[in-house]
Parts: C-alpha cells; sequence; structure tokens
C-alpha cells in the first residue's frame, strides 16, 4: 500500500514516513502543495495523509486537486489545531482527522481502517 | 466613551484568544516533531536489538533535531509570557525593537501561510510611552493586512525610524493595485487609543504607523487598574 504524507513540518513529515516504512507501508512525503501534486501525478497513491494548514493551498484545496487526479484516493486529515470548525471539516472531507501530536498506532489504526486492511 | 471603552476591550479579549491559538499551534506542531523523532529513535534502538546495525551518525543527528526543537519551543513560549507582560501596565516605557520583533515572530506562521518573508530591518532601539498591549495588537493588524497585499516580491520588510516627535513604524513591500480598504474602524479605534496615524501610500507601497514619543490624553487610562 503506497501513502503520500503531506506537512510543511519537513522532520515531522520525514519521520513520520520512516516510521511508516518500518510497519510494512510505502510511504513517500513532501513538504508543500506543488511537490505532493507532482508526486500523485507521477506515482498511484492510495491514501494521502494531509495537514489542513499548509502555505499556499489548504489541505481541504489540495484534497480536491488530488482527488482530480486520482479519484480513488482515500483522505486522513492531520492539524495541530483542535477547534471544532477544523474537526467538523475535517471529517466532512475525510475518512478521519487526528490532532497532532498523536501516536503512530492511531494513525495505523486509521490508515487500516481507510482502507480496509 | 464607554462604548469605546467596551470595544477596545473586547478587540483585547479576541487578540488574547488569537494569540494563544496561535501560539498552541506551533507547540503542537513542535511536540509532534519531538514525538516522531523519539519514536524513531525507540524503534531504531528495538530494531539494533535484533541486529541491525545502528548508524551513530544518524542517531545523534536525531537527538539534535530534538534539542533544536526544545529550544524553538523554548523561544516561543518566551515571547508568550513577554507578551502576557504587555497586560501588567496599560501605558509605560516601551522599546518599539522589542515589540515590532514580538509581533513579527507572533506572525511567521501567517507569513508562511501566505508564502510571504517578513522581514525585520536593524533600526537600532528607540522607547516610546505608550500602550504595549494595544501597540502590539495595531502592528499586528498592520502586519496581517501587509501579508495579504504583499507585491510580487512577496517579501514585506518592516523597519523604523524615530525623531523629536515620534516614530514611525513603516511596512514596505505593499503592491501598488492592493485591495480592500485600511485602515479600517478597527484599526481607527487603535491608533486613537494610541494617539497614532496609520497611513497606507500604495504609490509607494507602504504602511506606516505614526506615534508620538509619549501617548496623548486616552480612554485607555479610565482601564488601569484602581490601588
Amino acid at each position: 500500500m503506497k501513502i503520500l504524507l503531506v506537512d510543511d513540518e519537513e522532520k515531522f513529515v520525514s519521520r513520520l514516513a520512516e516510521r511508516l516504512e518500518l510497519r510494512g507501508f510505502e510511504a513517500h512525503w513532501a513538504t508543500t502543495c506543488d511537490g505532493a501534486l507532482y508526486k500523485a501525478k507521477t506515482e498511484y497513491y492510495d491514501l494521502a495523509v494531509l495537514d489542513v494548514k499548509m502555505p499556499r493551498l489548504s489541505g481541504i484545496d489540495l484534497k480536491k486537486m488530488l482527488e482530480k487526479i486520482n479519484p480513488d484516493m482515500k483522505f486522513i486529515f492531520i492539524t495541530g489545531h483542535g477547534s471544532e470548525e477544523d474537526y467538523d471539516m475535517g471529517t466532512r472531507e475525510g475518512s478521519f482527522y487526528i490532532i497532532k501530536p498523536f501516536k503512530i498506532e492511531t494513525l495505523v489504526e486509521k490508515i487500516e481502517q481507510t482502507l480496509n486492511l | 466613551m464607554e462604548k469605546e471603552i467596551g470595544k477596545i476591550c473586547a478587540e483585547g479579549f479576541s487578540f488574547f484568544g488569537m494569540t494563544n491559538r496561535l501560539i498552541s499551534h506551533e507547540l503542537k506542531n513542535i511536540l509532534a516533531i519531538i514525538s516522531e523523532t523519539l519514536g524513531l529513535i525507540d524503534e531504531l534502538m528495538e530494531l539494533s536489538e535484533t541486529g541491525m546495525e545502528l548508524e551513530p551518525g544518524k542517531l545523534r543527528s536525531l537527538s539534535e533535531s530534538v534539542i533544536e526543537e526544545v529550544e524553538r519551543a523554548n523561544s516561543i513560549i518566551r515571547n508568550m509570557n513577554t507578551f502576557a507582560h504587555s497586560v501588567d501596565e496599560f501605558i509605560r516605557e516601551v522599546d518599539i525593537s522589542q515589540t515590532v520583533t514580538l509581533m513579527t515572530e507572533f506572525s511567521q506562521l501567517d507569513s508562511a501561510l501566505k508564502n510571504t518573508k517578513l522581514r525585520l530591518m536593524d533600526c537600532g532601539s528607540c522607547v516610546i510611552y505608550t500602550s504595549p498591549f494595544f501597540l502590539e495588537k495595531l502592528i499586528y493588524h498592520v502586519i496581517d493586512f501587509s501579508l495579504r497585499g504583499a507585491g510580487h516580491e512577496k517579501e514585506i520588510r518592516v523597519s523604523f525610524d524615530s525623531d523629536d516627535n515620534g516614530i514611525r513604524i513603516i511596512f514596505s513591500g505593499i503592491a501598488s493595485n492592493i485591495i480592500g480598504e485600511f485602515p479600517t474602524k478597527k484599526e481607527d479605534l487603535l491608533a486613537k487609543v494610541l494617539s497614532a496615524k496609520v497611513s497606507l501610500d500604495t504609490t509607494a507601497g507602504e504602511l506606516t504607523i505614526a506615534l508620538p514619543k509619549r501617548i496623548g490624553e486616552s480612554f485607555i487610562q479610565n482601564l488601569l487598574p484602581e490601588d
């Protein structure tokens, strides 16, 4: 299963990818929306984990653009914000919404549920 | 007068709420980095116990990045503390360089989200007698508007100068075709509180806050606590 992680905090997203790789997922990462769109155009991803607040485009806007490239792609949102507004938006737009910091097991569980693994 | 006091108090509360949101967001990001880094270190150690070679260079780099994040968090908390103290006294001597630095640092997340650099020029030191809290709020509003209306260079430069009459804080790099009215009623009220003047020069691409060396008669004096 191939996962695309997008977050503007490079240290966070690169280490998260490495930990998912240790758990058997193929995880690629990007720190910008442009980088994520480029990757999605060149490779097929089953799922994208997107930060809600990012420079230039929000995670919600990025989701819409990724869906145009790959309509089958599933989504999970992550954010440092814990507002109700963000939660409503995240759950409406994606299958799950996780607040940072989180345990890797929580993310893995949501990935497995989203992809019916 | 009472209506204005009510408005300015409401603005003050909302400013405190907004800065708390910004700070908690940043701290959560830092905690997430620390959590992932320590989690990875732990997993690499576990793997080394099963025979996988452990790279000392990688471990060092991971542990150094935890230290960096702790320093970043410390800097944010230090700013938060400075900001919290700005309501200790409604009117006092204020170092403009420190105040502008504090507000530019608070606006870094916004600056990143708007893909625009916020650069503070070195202008030395300058002290005026004013309201630190409402000055911070006015500077924050001006930065927010400047970031939304940045010119093609995508860089807002913040500088200040002073003469016998007072000081000017200048925000340059604003697009000449900037959309939106500024200052609005909110900034006008803050400017009134501070005996200041906010002006936008679209030809020069500059927004200026002009402040007197000593705040004039202001209704916020009624907000001073009674001993």
